[in-house]
């Protein structure tokens, strides 16, 4: 394997990582506020795919553009799961709420199944497989793009939590729910308003990787999986961690391919995940949260 | 005496309990000779199985209160290894599946000491990746296990019992008898742990662990013997669908799905009570067979609600099938929402509140 190889895998390894990270970062604010972990998130994320794949099949409007469309329809889906489903259920047993949003994630792939069938769906761009070369290392386009793009709204959402007085409700949500309740802060909204953010990451993740990745409706289970293995990485509930997260795990896969296999990526993944719960499930910022 | 919760009064059975379990046991053993659908019994077989598996898992996760959502592991383990024990070696499965168990107890043993350690949310998630590292290693290890292609069986040896030989596994009694057995096995084990000394240690671990430890309960070594019971019949249950369905791959056998739905049995039935895996498996083996078999879709058409030719029929016979489960997905979000106690629990209450109404 030649030096150019690696570097190459591990660019790509970092671009894919960001979009990992939103995935991450959508999870740990749900985390973070509720207390909830979210088993229907890679299912979200389909749910962003989908819409992303009929804007640009039905209306022509490019995936990276159609963002500013997915992203608010789903915080308004998340923020409505919210209100009618994982309300009723904060402060039950942990199981319970994680039992809920597995029926919740199973009832959202079976019905884009019903709707769309099994069957595998790609978006063509035309940049879908366009490349540039810098020093020898050909770096993709679309997933360039899309790095940058989430690197834009991550800067855009540390910037909401913490600057605006809401971002700050929200961050006091998730350090003490009690305590923020007596500040005067309504947490039910704040709840509503984090699972809908959450959403918004997962769907607009979806949108960002549309263009590289076949969309099908059981696409989000391994989503889900990484998710987990990201925040758990980073710690639960902290946002700079899912970030750290992100792009760690992008690049383990992505340097597990080529110098294991690309078949054993998973395993070593789930190894370092299990390695991590062992050693400091608190994750490499679990101290900080948010 | 007056029970205090509807949900464990039932330490012993009364005469007329027992007599009618009884009736029932020997009306399942009667069955086959009055009943020859293939199909009818077909269905009777895998309300069985998942009978087996939703209760192997309710000694983990309903008595001692662990949620692992990896069981498809154990599911897997004792599914590839009568499988490849049988079509390698010619090893009868009933001597493969013993190996089925000990691979399963000793995984279950490495899982538990690497998990028990982890509590809550945690546990949940290492129990998942746990069952995915084993996915992606039958996956992966093709010499063995083929891989992704599957391994079909072709050949199945005579089964002796004493002088008896069967020879003829076309039919579906063969299965119908095993399948009862191991049914009234795990149901009779689980009516042991809970009746006995066991059973009071785990429950006590489900209710407060700190407690228990405080107590003197050593809880790794008895959450550990709890997973050990409950993998080996989950192994037990991988091991009697391999011969019996004849084909298994890593999507089948292995998938993160088939952890949730062995999970879902004992959830929507109702958990740490010895009937909700049946009552769980009454209520999804019939509904799912109904949406998978596309009865329900024909059943729409036939009763004149939806017209075979309209957009609609055309789509639902098409698409039904292919969603049996979402069904899964609807009960257990009904059922965590509205019946937290399961479908058993719910009725027990409505029961107890009407008994409270009339007295």
């Amino acid at each position: 394997m030649t030096f150019s190889v690696l570097m190459q895998s591990i660019i790509s390894g970092i671009l894919v990582g960001g979009v990992y990270a939103l995935i991450g970062i959508g999870l740990t604010i749900i985390f973070g506020v509720m207390r909830v972990i979210n088993f229907a998130h890679g299912d979200i994320m389909m749910v962003g795919m989908y819409m992303t794949y009929f804007l640009f099949t039905l209306f022509g409007i490019d995936p990276f553009l159609s963002v500013l469309i997915t992203m608010p329809l789903m915080f308004l889906f998340g923020a409505l799961l919210q209100k009618v489903f994982i309300n009723r259920i904060l402060g039950t047993l942990p199981q319970n709420q994680i039992l809920l949003t597995i029926g919740l994630g199973l009832i959202m792939s079976n019905t884009a199944m019903l709707a769309f069938t099994s069957d595998y769906k790609i978006l063509t761009t035309s940049y879908s497989s366009s490349s540039f070369n810098i020093a020898g290392i050909s770096i993709s386009e679309p997933l360039l793009i899309s790095f940058l793009i989430t690197a834009a709204i991550t800067v855009g959402l540390y910037w909401f939590l913490l600057k605006t007085d809401t971002g700050q409700a929200i961050r006091a949500t998730a350090q003490d729910r009690e305590a923020a309740q007596l500040m005067g802060i309504n947490v039910k909204w704040m709840s509503i308003l984090s699972f809908g953010i959450g959403s918004a990451m997962a769907g607009t993740a979806g949108a960002l990787i549309s263009p590289t990745y076949y969309i099908f409706p059981q696409v989000g289970s391994a989503f889900t999986l990484k998710a987990f293995v990201i925040t758990v990485l980073g710690g639960m509930g902290s946002i700079v961690g899912a970030t750290l997260g992100g792009i760690i795990i992008g690049l383990v896969e992505s340097v597990a391919a080529v110098t294991i296999s690309s078949d054993w990526k998973d395993v070593v993944v789930f190894s370092i995940f299990l390695l991590v719960l062992l050693v400091k499930p608190s994750g490499l910022m679990g101290k900080s949260r948010m | 005496m007056i029970p205090t919760n509807p949900l464990h009064s039932q330490r012993g059975a009364s005469a007329v309990q027992v007599s009618l379990g009884m009736a029932v046991i020997a009306a399942l053993f009667a069955f086959p000779q009055f009943v020859e659908s293939p199909y009818v019994l077909h269905m009777m077989i895998l309300f069985f199985l998942s009978t087996l598996m939703g209760q192997s898992w309710n000694i983990i996760g309903g008595y001692t209160g662990q949620y692992s959502v990896g069981h498809a592991a154990y599911f897997g383990t004792g599914a590839y290894s009568t499988m490849i024990l049988l079509t390698t070696k010619e090893i009868a499965p009933w001597y493969g599946m013993w190996v089925g168990i000990a691979a399963s107890v000793v995984l279950a043993l490495i899982i538990g000491s690497i998990c028990f350690r982890l509590r809550g949310p945690y546990f949940v998630l290492a129990s998942i990746a746990v069952a995915e590292i084993v996915r992606g290693t039958a996956l992966n290890l093709t010499d063995l296990t083929k891989g992704a292609e599957g391994i079909l069986l072709t050949d199945m040896p005579a089964f002796k019992i004493g002088q008896t030989v069967i020879t003829d596994f076309s039919s579906k009694v063969p299965y119908y008898y095993i399948a009862l057995v191991l049914a009234l096995m795990i149901i009779a084990v689980t009516w042991l742990v809970q009746n006995s000394k066991l059973g009071y240690y785990f429950q006590a671990i489900r209710e407060d662990q700190d407690a228990a430890h405080s107590l003197g309960i050593n809880l790794t070594f008895w959450k550990n013997s709890a997973l050990v019971i409950s993998a080996a019949f989950t192994s037990l249950a991988g091991s009697f669908y391999a011969i019996f369905v004849k084909f298994i791959d890593p999507s089948t056998v292995l998938p993160l799905d088939l952890s949730v739905q062995i999970v879902l049995i004992s959830i929507i039935g109702g958990i740490g009570t010895i009937f909700g895996p049946v009552i769980g498996s009454l209520v999804l083996v019939p509904l799912s067979e109904a949406l998978r078999s596309n009865a329900i879709a024909q059943g729409l058409i036939n009763s004149g609600l939806v017209s075979e030719e309209s957009g609609i029929g055309i789509f639902l016979k098409e698409h039904l099938a292919h969603a049996h489960v979402l069904i899964y997905g609807i009960l257990v979000v009904v059922v965590i929402l509205f019946m937290p106690d399961g479908v058993l629990g719910y009725f027990r209450k409505m029961t107890a509140k009407k008994k409270r109404g009339e007295a």
